[in-house]
């Protein structure tokens, strides 16, 4: 499966789990949204060990290409062949573990960013404690001097798991809108 | 007054030459080079119009009628597969009124139809026709034949897509020159070769394409400080900040270029990396292909490349494999082995082309690719791993790309577009003991030859008239 040209390569960026819904204004759902909440405000604040506590064992973390269409297979555009990210725990370890180092250049000087989380959607999953989570995301950052702001918008699906330590990240894919990105580099997590 | 374009020497408004931009007895550019929009117009003719230039791979179209949409420096290109598996490069533009042909990036079609008037097109860019053919509404002063897409010249090499628009220019063979013995080991080497693992990924870089492509030639000596992050900590190359600069880890290798500006890097790979460093490199080539194959292969993979490749190309993928490096002009070439979260190396392979998008800005497109005959598994490593150093998030380049755009920022003021960029530390050509290839050759620490050689082959091309 290496044709760019294959439609068949490619899915729909469109969304609905088959759980059940898990109402807006509920326990649950206001629970889920501050731990969105909460996962924006340390990766703002560069507080990437308290972050990672966030993460569970088993994550995956992706962001596919997206591709322009036309015609048939025109809503078929999210190509999982290739991605700007393709992380699992240790790798996100790995990262961070870079951006420690002092000579991470391309964030040292660092990013000032503000993440901003809407429409977030809950679902029941099957096993009990876990749920799907869609939200979007809108991330502005400043870089240095330069007075023009970067940024990125996406569509989030996740998986959060309820634990002893609060909920867990289990899987997230990043559904960035841009088929071309106009930020520089992902040196930032989203 | 007198066309830039058109002339030998061309004068920008202000009065400068080529002359004042590049000082050939110096080694030293100007750094108004890295802005300029007069001087970009002339780079989009004598450089860009002129070269041959990398535009994707063979296995992403593999069906009649397949087509992706890429661009040669500002211009949009169809490269699409005919009717008889051959490969076409026409301008995406349509001939009627200017409206782009394809509005997709990717797609199969036999017949490319503007969607603004209806004229339409096949894959090898022939005219077909506009709408309502009894009315002729392409006139009768032009024919059909005249009125299909501009073509490229296409040469495919082994499965990365080449094009030119000077079709009656130099042929792709000479393109290479003397770096196509090395070339050719890194893409030549196994039965079923090379292969894409996913579309390219697209970014724009807010600087000018030269800040990328010059750095592309082989900038070795960058590594060691922009790319600090590989090195000290728990980085795959060893040292700590106390003794980065005395070890100097990925430093002394080989260096190859030539005249046309194509430069690789090739590195032993004991001296890189430390997890290597207990190897016995004493055995032969055959021992040590299968005990340490060059990135991208295995062992059994390694067995294959003996049918493709010399004794004398071979002796160097065992020894001295090429590892980094840039075609001319705006290709970067990344085949190496990185450090996997658990400390193991493991290889990845990616190609760059940087395509600019006027002066201040180009994309990046990062092509990611293994051999076609590797382990499923092995592929999905090398995704991983070049999603995970290069391109969008990698780790390697996030660094540069948050470099080149300040380069291009300090060429605006007056006295710093004065200021030039210093290409002076020169080893000079020399041929090393037993040495099995040809080209320029630079041994020991890296220096600023191979990158010195990219610019004569810039300053020959904005020579020379469009």
């Amino acid at each position: 499966m290496t044709s760019t040209a294959l439609a068949e390569g490619a899915s729909l960026a469109s969304w609905l789990p088959e759980g059940r819904r898990v109402s807006f204004g509920s326990e649950i759902h206001g629970r889920i949204v501050d731990a969105l909440f909460d996962e924006a405000s340390l990766l703002d604040s560069r507080r990437f060990a308290e972050w990672i506590s966030m993460l569970a064992p088993d994550l995956r973390y992706t962001a596919p290409i997206r591709v322009t269409r036309t015609g048939a297979h025109r809503d078929r555009d999210v190509m999982r062949t290739m991605m700007h990210f393709n992380e699992d725990r240790p790798s996100i370890v790995q990262r961070v573990g870079r951006l420690d180092k002092n000579c991470a250049w391309a964030e040292d000087p660092p990013s000032r960013t503000r993440r901003f989380v809407s429409n977030v959607r809950v679902f029941e999953c099957a096993t009990p404690g876990e749920y799907e989570v869609g939200s979007y995301l809108l991330v502005k950052r400043s870089r240095s001097d330069n007075p023009k702001c970067e940024e990125v918008t996406a569509d989030r699906h996740d998986r959060w798991r309820w634990t002893e330590s609060g909920y867990q990240l289990v899987l997230r894919e990043i559904i960035v809108d841009q088929s071309v990105l106009s930020m520089s580099n992902f040196a930032i997590f989203l | 007054m007198q066309d830039p374009v058109g002339s030998d020497n061309f004068v920008l408004s202000d009065g400068c030459t080529l002359d004042d931009l590049i000082d050939l007895e110096m080694n030293e550019v100007s750094l108004r080079v890295m802005s300029d929009p007069e001087l970009h117009r002339i780079e989009m003719e004598r450089v860009f119009a002129k070269t041959w230039l990398l535009l994707g791979h063979d296995s992403e179209i593999p069906e009649a009628g397949d087509y992706v949409v890429r661009s040669m420096g500002e211009d949009p290109v169809i490269v699409a597969r005919g009717k008889n598996g051959e490969v076409h490069v026409s301008l995406n533009v349509c001939p009627h009124r200017g409206m782009r042909i394809c509005t997709a990036e990717t797609g199969n079609a036999m017949v490319h139809r503007c969607i603004y008037h209806g004229w339409a097109f096949r894959p090898d860019g022939s005219f077909i026709g506009a709408p309502i053919e009894k009315e002729q509404m392409h006139g009768s002063k032009r024919s059909k034949d005249e009125l299909g897409l501009p073509k490229a010249r296409v040469h495919l090499y082994h499965g990365l897509i080449f094009a030119t628009w000077n079709v009656d220019g130099p042929s792709f063979e000479e393109f290479l020159g003397t770096q196509k013995f090395y070339l050719d080991m890194l893409f030549k080497r196994t039965d079923a070769g090379q292969e894409l693992l996913g579309p390219p990924q697209r970014f724009i870089i807010a600087a000018n394409w030269k800040t990328a492509c010059e750095q592309s030639a082989s900038d070795g000596f960058h590594t060691l400080t922009l790319h600090r992050s590989l090195m000290v900590g728990d980085g795959p190359m060893g040292s700590t900040p106390e003794t980065i600069y005395d070890q100097a880890p990925g430093m002394y290798g080989v260096d190859i270029s030539s005249t046309e500006g194509h430069s690789l890097r090739c590195m032993p790979m004991d001296k890189q990396f430390t997890s290597f460093a207990g190897m016995d490199f004493s055995q032969d080539d055959d021992a040590l292909l299968q005990a340490l194959p060059p990135p991208g292969l295995t062992p059994e993979l390694a067995l294959q490349a003996k049918h493709h490749l010399s004794p004398e190309q071979l002796h160097l993928l065992a020894t001295n494999p090429p590892q980094v490096g840039g075609m001319f002009p705006n290709v970067l070439i990344i085949y190496i082995y990185v450090a996997r979260p658990d400390g193991t190396m493991s290889p990845a392979l990616a190609l760059h082309t940087y395509q600019p998008r006027g002066p201040g800005k180009f994309e990046f497109f990062n092509f990611i690719l293994a051999e076609k005959d590797a382990p499923e598994e092995l592929k999905r490593d090398m995704l991983e791993n070049a999603i995970r150093q290069t391109g969008t998030s990698g780790m390697i380049e996030q660094d540069d790309a948050d470099t080149w755009p300040q380069i291009m920022r300090s060429s605006y003021g007056p006295k710093a577009r004065k200021s030039t960029l210093k290409y002076q530390a020169i080893a000079g050509h020399e041929i090393p003991d037993g040495w099995p290839g040809p080209g320029l050759i630079y041994e020991g620490f890296t220096k600023d030859d191979t990158q010195w050689n990219w610019w004569l082959n810039y300053h020959r091309l904005m020579s020379t008239p469009a």
